[in-house]
């Protein structure tokens, strides 16, 4: 079957469909959590909160039972690896990778680390006033949640920061190196002409198996029993 | 001569450098204690803005802790209308979040402060009633109160 597609020019999945549904829904998500934050709609924001931290529980569980190309044993690597990688992006043609390169895996980490450390702080947040607050606020002191709260801004402002560095690469990917990396993250494809020879063997499926079920499942009751503040 | 001159004006120089810095380092203390006051009982207020919100969190809250919270914000509440006299915004060289408008807006402000006051007091009827829902429609809207005045009369915390 890997053999056989190798010899089939055309385009090969390199993404699965959790994978990326997982990407553009935390797009959304992070422009609605900063728009409704700004606006002071905090029904709105907590919302999105949860549904973020059910996105990142599912993410996590799918970088140990995901496909090849989600799992973190495949793309993080270490400082060896990275740096190997930095040298080969002189040469030419650039040669695109099947899944994150060792670079970009720690790009995605620290997203990750960053919108983690982000819904933590939020879930104990609370505002100057004393009125609007994270649902486990009230297992802390007002100055404890005051203080969740200041780390809430700074970690924002750090994400956004590293937000702009992912899309300051995908540019140089794109003008520089010559490679479409957004149309992947969208149809989950890529040609395998712009990709090695091998490449097709390190082809993904689409990834819904029972296993991405158990991660919704698993997923929603976690986030369901945080939004209630473990209330039942 | 000249040196016996020097020593005369040393006094006077030294005074009026004294209080040229006192002016500026200091406001008068009634100021400083005034925006001190206010900020304490709006601390107040906070915290208790949150042990109402907490308790409504439970299942099972507890009565006496949010008509007690109540309280703290109903007297606090009536006593910030008057902690906010001319002097003692951001020109008084005292670190304050309290916007310039204030006192170009005073009526507007005043209202807002009425508002306040009105809402806390029905805030402190229903928590001794002691039924959850309407404490908790009865705390938003208090608290829309708080947020009405803070979008325009407080600098935006960060």
């Amino acid at each position: 079957m890997a053999e056989a597609q190798a010899r089939v020019p055309g385009p090969i999945r390199v993404w699965d469909l959790p994978v990326r549904l997982f990407h553009w829904l935390i797009v959304g998500l992070f422009a609605f959590s900063w728009w409704s934050g700004e606006n002071h709609d905090m029904d709105w924001h907590r919302w999105s909160g949860y549904a973020v931290l059910a996105l990142l529980v599912f993410r996590l569980y799918w970088g140990f039972a995901g496909t090849s190309t989600a799992r973190f044993a495949a793309f993080v690597r270490g400082p060896g690896a990275a740096l190997t990688y930095a040298r080969s992006l002189a040469q030419r043609p650039y040669v695109a990778k099947v899944g994150h390169n060792p670079i970009g895996g720690w790009s995605v980490m620290l997203m990750l680390a960053a919108l983690v450390v982000q819904v933590a702080a939020g879930l104990f947040a609370v505002d100057v006033d004393g009125i609007e607050s994270g649902p486990l606020s009230d297992y802390v002191s007002f100055e404890t949640g005051r203080a969740a709260a200041k780390l809430h801004h700074l970690v924002f402002n750090i994400a956004l920061a590293v937000v702009a560095v992912h899309i300051a690469a995908i540019m140089v990917y794109r003008f520089w190196l010559k490679t479409d990396l957004i149309t992947p993250m969208i149809t989950g494809k890529r040609q395998s002409a712009s990709l090695p020879p091998d490449a097709a063997a390190a082809a993904v499926g689409l990834g819904l198996s029972w296993r991405a079920l158990v991660g919704v499942a698993a997923a929603a009751a976690v986030a369901y029993a945080i939004s209630v503040g473990f209330r039942f | 001569m000249t040196a016996k001159r020097s020593f005369t004006i040393l006094p006077f120089a030294v005074l009026a450098l004294t209080a040229a810095t006192l002016a500026d380092a200091a406001a008068p203390p009634s100021v400083t204690a005034t925006i001190a006051a206010r900020q304490a009982n709006f601390k107040k207020m906070g915290k208790a803005m949150k042990i109402l919100s907490d308790q409504l969190k439970s299942s099972a809250p507890s009565q006496p802790a949010m008509y007690g919270a109540a309280q703290v914000i109903a007297s606090n509440a009536r006593r910030q209308g008057r902690m906010f006299p001319l002097g003692t915004g951001p020109g008084s060289g005292v670190e304050t979040e309290a916007l310039p408008a204030i006192w170009t807006d005073k009526a507007d402000f005043d209202a807002k402060m009425r508002q306040l006051v009105n809402e806390s007091t029905k805030l402190v009827a229903v928590t001794k009633a002691g039924n959850a829902a309407a404490i908790g429609a009865q705390l938003k809207a208090t608290g829309g109160t708080c947020g009405a005045c803070h979008r325009k009369y407080r600098a935006e915390d960060e």
